[in-house]
């Protein structure tokens, strides 16, 4: 049975010949690790699916997550110069804008002063709001646009090389891995888009232009979503990181992530097969409940104390036969930290809790650290062999 | 006249608790007018309202929103009152020096921090996010504070907080040092050396009291 069968099988709430493993790998773990250059990985589609292929079969995964947006070759006309020194790589647009890549962790976009650019609560104009992209190469602007002038309408808002890394990764492997791709949550998006501090006051002082906002995000989501789907891939992600205790409240989550993150769900179910599961990580372990009014597929990360609050057997006892779930390794004291001997008893204890009756895909709780040992990632797969079998 | 100021400060507190920044201000120019202490307004009326949402926050009562909307209100009071202050009301309580250590941008938990020692009565010099130790240093002799406050939400950085821990100590610099972050243990403070730990906001300003005491004693 090759990954993609297995990763189905769990999909659909079943089991398979063993426990299948998937893990998302952050993008420093890829600059670090995959020997291909940083710049190639951040601004080209083709590099980037290859990376996330070498890297999935090095360490015997059995999916890749697509957690970039396609890109066009188009960035290369911008470029004016670019200064590599040991521990980062700057290049610099024509512009003068610059682009940061530090050697292991995500790149980031600063005008000539070193800043970053945001717009305020005051300057959105919902009506101009489809979606945000937070990996665009110039990152978040409103009104958004792509790349450094690519306006586009809502009728036609995605262009045709977003979708191309997920052909790429789909070409290279799609016969044989499960591919998973990324949406945002609108709640992300516009946490994202007022960078965070000034999202989160803001929907205490207008909730409902707040509610406005992120139906107009939803539109978009559904969309994206929509189109993913018709390039085949296995499953949709919801990338939802700022919908967790450490951030708001339940009451919160019912207002301002539970509705629309619904939405969109049931939205793509009325097209597609493809299922659709929600990312989620720190301390979510007090709204699985509400996680599940989404509709939702499943429920990736989990994290365990101290990041988060899950405890999987709970979990597990909670959620099966509802929801896949996916996750629960301690990214930072088990796999970053920990000895092989702690890896093991760790793995193993998650295997033995999360595999009976299926619907368990092994992985971390959040992405792999970027200076994660390889050898402590490959033992996933080791393990998952030895105690995963059905 | 008393009990004007009384139900005004009571008003105050309940402005900020609620992080209702236009009404938090009016009052703090209402106070000023009817000729109270500068002082007083922040010690009797902001500092209560703060401290009600520190205990509310770690009971999770409210979450990271609501205390981000109070910590708005505080500061607008804040910015009326501060040069009307004199130089030892701002630093009373000691001066803490608190940043996000290098290659770390996560600043949510910090800026909380910060603004509950703010409003227990301590200076505190925010120098950011992405902090090298030199910074952590130039300014802690600039503001010759007693304490350094470190934050890292990142195992990649949470390492460099003991190349901070190393530095004060091997130039025997006198600071006392704490650091916080959900990726923190006391276990692990203990092992970098550094002085203190807190969980959250609220302990953090116990530890900071606690800090400043030694650092005291010590000198
Ligand atoms: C918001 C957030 C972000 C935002 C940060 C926005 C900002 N301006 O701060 C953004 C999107 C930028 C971000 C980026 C990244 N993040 Co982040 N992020 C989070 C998230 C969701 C919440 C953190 C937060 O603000 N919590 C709320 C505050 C109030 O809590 P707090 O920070 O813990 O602070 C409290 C206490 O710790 C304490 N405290 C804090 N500081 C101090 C200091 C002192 C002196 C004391 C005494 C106490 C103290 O008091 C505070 C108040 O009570 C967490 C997930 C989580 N649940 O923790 C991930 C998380 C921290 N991020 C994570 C990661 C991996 C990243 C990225 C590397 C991802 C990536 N590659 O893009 C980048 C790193 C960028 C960088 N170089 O720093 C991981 C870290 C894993 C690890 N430990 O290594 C987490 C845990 C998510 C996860 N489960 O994997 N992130």
């Amino acid at each position: 049975m090759n990954g993609k069968d297995r990763i189905a099988r769990h999909l659909n709430l079943g089991i398979s010949d063993r426990t299948p493993v998937m893990c998302q790998l952050s993008i420093g773990h890829y600059f670090l690790h995959s020997g291909i250059d940083p710049v190639e990985i951040w601004f080209e589609s083709g590099a980037f699916a290859e990376a996330l292929v070498n890297m999935a079969d090095r360490y015997s995964f059995d999916g890749v997550l697509i957690n970039l947006p396609g890109r066009s070759d188009v960035y290369k006309n911008s470029v004016k110069e670019i200064q590599r020194s040991h521990d980062e790589i700057k290049v610099i647009w024509k512009n003068g804008h610059y682009t940061i890549l530090p050697f292991d962790d995500n790149p980031h976009y600063y005008t000539p002063a070193g800043e970053r650019i945001f717009p305020t609560f005051d300057d959105i104009d919902p009506e101009q709001l489809y979606y945000v992209e937070p990996w665009d190469v110039t990152e978040v602007k409103f009104p958004f646009f792509w790349g450094f002038d690519e306006h586009r309408e809502k009728s036609d808002f995605f262009p045709d090389y977003h979708f191309d890394t997920i052909r790429k990764v789909k070409s290279l492997a799609g016969n044989r891995l499960s591919v998973h791709s990324e949406v945002f949550s609108p709640w992300s998006q516009f946490l994202e888009l007022l960078n965070y501090e000034n999202a989160l006051m803001a929907i205490m002082d207008d909730p409902i232009k707040v509610k406005v906002i992120l139906s107009q995000l939803t539109e978009g989501t559904i969309d994206l979503a929509k189109k993913q789907a018709l390039e085949g891939v296995d499953a949709i992600l919801i990338s939802s990181a700022f919908a967790g205790a450490g951030l708001i409240s339940r009451d919160q989550y019912n207002e301002f992530v539970l509705p629309y993150e619904k939405r969109i769900i049931s939205e793509v179910r009325q097209t597609s097969d493809v299922p659709v599961y929600t990312h989620t990580c720190g301390s979510i372990g007090d709204r699985l409940d509400l996680m599940l009014e989404t509709g939702t597929r499943g429920i990736d990360t989990l994290d365990p104390p101290p990041l988060g609050t899950v405890d999987l057997a709970e979990a597990k006892q909670f959620l099966s036969g509802k929801v896949f779930i996916k996750g629960n390794i301690d990214p930072v004291n088990t796999l970053l930290y920990g000895s092989r001997e702690d890896i093991i008893s760790d793995v193993t204890r998650r295997i033995q809790t999360g595999k009976p009756g299926g619907g368990y895909i092994l992985s971390s709780a959040c992405s792999v650290a970027p200076h994660t040992p390889p050898e402590h990632i490959m033992l996933l797969a080791e393990l998952a062999e030895q105690h995963g079998k059905y | 006249m008393e009990n004007t100021e009384k139900e005004l400060f009571s008003q105050l507190a309940q402005a900020v608790i609620e992080g209702k920044q236009e009404i938090t201000v009016a009052l703090t120019n209402e106070l000023l007018t009817l000729g109270t202490e500068p002082k007083r307004i922040l010690d009797e009326g902001l500092m209560p309202g703060m401290e009600v949402v520190g205990i509310r926050f770690r009971d999770n009562i409210i979450f990271v929103p609501q205390v981000l909307i109070s910590a708005r209100a505080m500061k607008s009071s804040l910015a009326i009152l501060e040069p009307l202050l004199s130089k030892s009301d701002i630093s009373g309580a000691g001066t803490i020096i608190i940043g996000t250590v290098k290659g770390d941008i996560h600043d949510i938990g910090k800026n909380i921090v910060a603004m509950m020692l703010r409003s227990s009565g301590f200076k505190v010099v925010d120098i950011g996010i992405d902090a090298k130790v030199e910074k952590f240093l130039l300014t802690a002799e600039q503001e010759g504070a007693q304490i350094l406050g470190m934050s890292a939400l990142l195992t990649t950085t949470m390492g460099y907080m003991k190349t901070v821990v190393t530095r004060v100590r091997d130039d025997k610099l006198p600071y006392k040092i704490m650091v916080g972050g959900a990726p923190i243990s006391r276990q692990f403070a203990e092992q970098i050396g550094a002085d203190g730990y807190a969980r959250n906001a609220t302990e953090a300003v116990a530890m900071a009291k606690k800090l400043m005491e030694e650092f005291k004693t010590a000198s």
